[in-house]
């Protein structure tokens, strides 16, 4: 912090106070505590804070004008026929007037390592059909699921934010601990977000009844 | 191939009539209702409206436009919010260097279920306030809840500005350290 922290810190308040943008500098990170402490105080002492209606307004214009990445674009709904649905598209979210008609987004795609090699996971026997079980190989996280003498299996990283699924025995899928994103255990989304689906995962079984995952060293 | 799109849209226009619908807006009133908790929460944390108004402006333009149609207001607001926790960790990474670990209490909040109650925020600082030595919660307390200059401080604690000022620094200090029971 450049010169005296308390002399800084002060800067810092009298602009909160004042309601003014945060303008930090590189030196500030040595009293980040304090800081975000200060933001803290002056964001909470007036009690919880709503737009301003200018704001609102503006944000209203971007949101309509955005493109959706969504399911159903305004186009598309159009050619489709899905009038209601389009009008809630172009807005941007959450259509309900009509349900709409799905359309799958990209992903699934094998992770195929570069010097990848067969890592030993588990033993078949050991694996309960339609239950994923999480492995590790090398550097590659993975779902593996029986089905009968078969195995597949799927990445353990959300395809959206990067964190790691866990296997929801009672919904029977992947689900992800950021935010409310589900799974099927082939990969394919199953809730509210048009998100793509998960890497597939080679996966093989040997002769020995052993399950090995394509993964690093 | 453009041609025939052209027409076809052309067509369904004519025969829909569904270019003028109030559903877009209604759909844009439901999203932005659900901002609004979202700018509350951001607002809490920046404690400015320029910066809170950034930041809720990027939530909006990355969730959004990922949010299935039909999708139940809890996911909706439940996906609005781990993209307001991940846009908030990045503001305070960026500026201050904090690490997710350091922000894990400010920003690991449950998703609200509806509008916080108005004394919600004041109540917090109380709490905080209420956790520090007198000198520090009063210099806070006047400053933050009854917005004196620092020049006014001084005379109402019958000191210096400059040791107000320290006694500031030291006080944010203490408050940062606060934890408070849920």
């Amino acid at each position: 912090m450049n010169g005296k922290p308390e002399n800084r810190l002060e800067k810092i308040v009298a602009d909160l106070l004042r309601g003014r943008r945060l303008k930090l500098r590189g030196g500030d990170a040595e009293e980040k505590e304090a800081i975000t402490a200060a933001a803290r105080l002056a964001g909470t002492s007036q009690g919880p804070q709503r737009m301003h209606p200018a704001f609102r307004k503006r944000l209203a214009q971007a949101l309509e004008q955005q493109p959706s990445e969504g399911l159903v674009t305004r186009r598309m709904a159009l050619v489709a026929g899905l009038g209601l649905a389009a009008g809630a598209a172009t807005g941007g979210i959450i259509g309900r007037a009509t349900e709409a008609k799905l359309v799958a987004r990209a992903g699934g795609e094998p992770i195929t390592p570069t010097s990848g090699r067969w890592v030993d996971v588990a033993a078949l026997a050991d694996l309960q059909e339609g239950h994923g079980k999480q492995v590790v190989a090398g550097s590659v996280g993975a779902f593996v699921f029986r089905r009968g003498d078969s195995v597949t299996a799927v990445s353990s990283i959300c395809s959206h934010l990067p964190c790691e699924l866990w296997w929801d025995g009672h919904n029977g899928n992947l689900a992800c601990p950021c935010h409310p994103a589900a799974f099927t255990p082939d990969g394919r989304p199953v809730d509210a977000y048009s998100l793509p689906a998960l890497n597939t995962v080679h996966v093989r079984v040997t002769s020995e009844g052993r399950v090995e995952v394509l993964g690093t060293e | 191939m453009t041609a025939g799109r052209d027409s076809e849209e052309a067509a369904a226009g004519e025969s829909g009539q569904i270019l003028e619908l109030p559903a877009a807006s209604r759909a844009t009133d439901i999203a932005l209702d659900e901002l609004e908790l979202v700018y509350a929460f951001i607002y809490a944390r920046v404690g400015n409206r320029p910066d809170a108004e950034d930041l809720t402006q990027q939530v909006a333009m990355k969730a959004i436009p990922r949010l299935r149609q039909g999708a139940p207001a809890s996911a909706i607001r439940g996906y609005l919010f781990a993209t307001a926790r991940s846009v908030l960790g990045g503001f305070w990474s960026v500026r201050l260097g904090l690490s997710e670990a350091e922000l894990r209490e400010d920003l690991m909040l449950v998703t609200p279920a509806a509008e916080p109650p108005s004394e919600e925020g004041t109540e917090t600082v109380q709490r905080i306030l209420g956790q520090l030595s007198d000198n520090y919660r009063r210099v806070l307390e006047l400053r933050f809840l009854h917005g004196y200059s620092l020049k006014e401080v001084a005379a109402e604690m019958k000191s210096t500005v400059g040791a107000v000022k320290v006694m500031q620094l030291r006080a944010l200090r203490a408050a940062a350290k606060v934890r408070l029971e849920e």
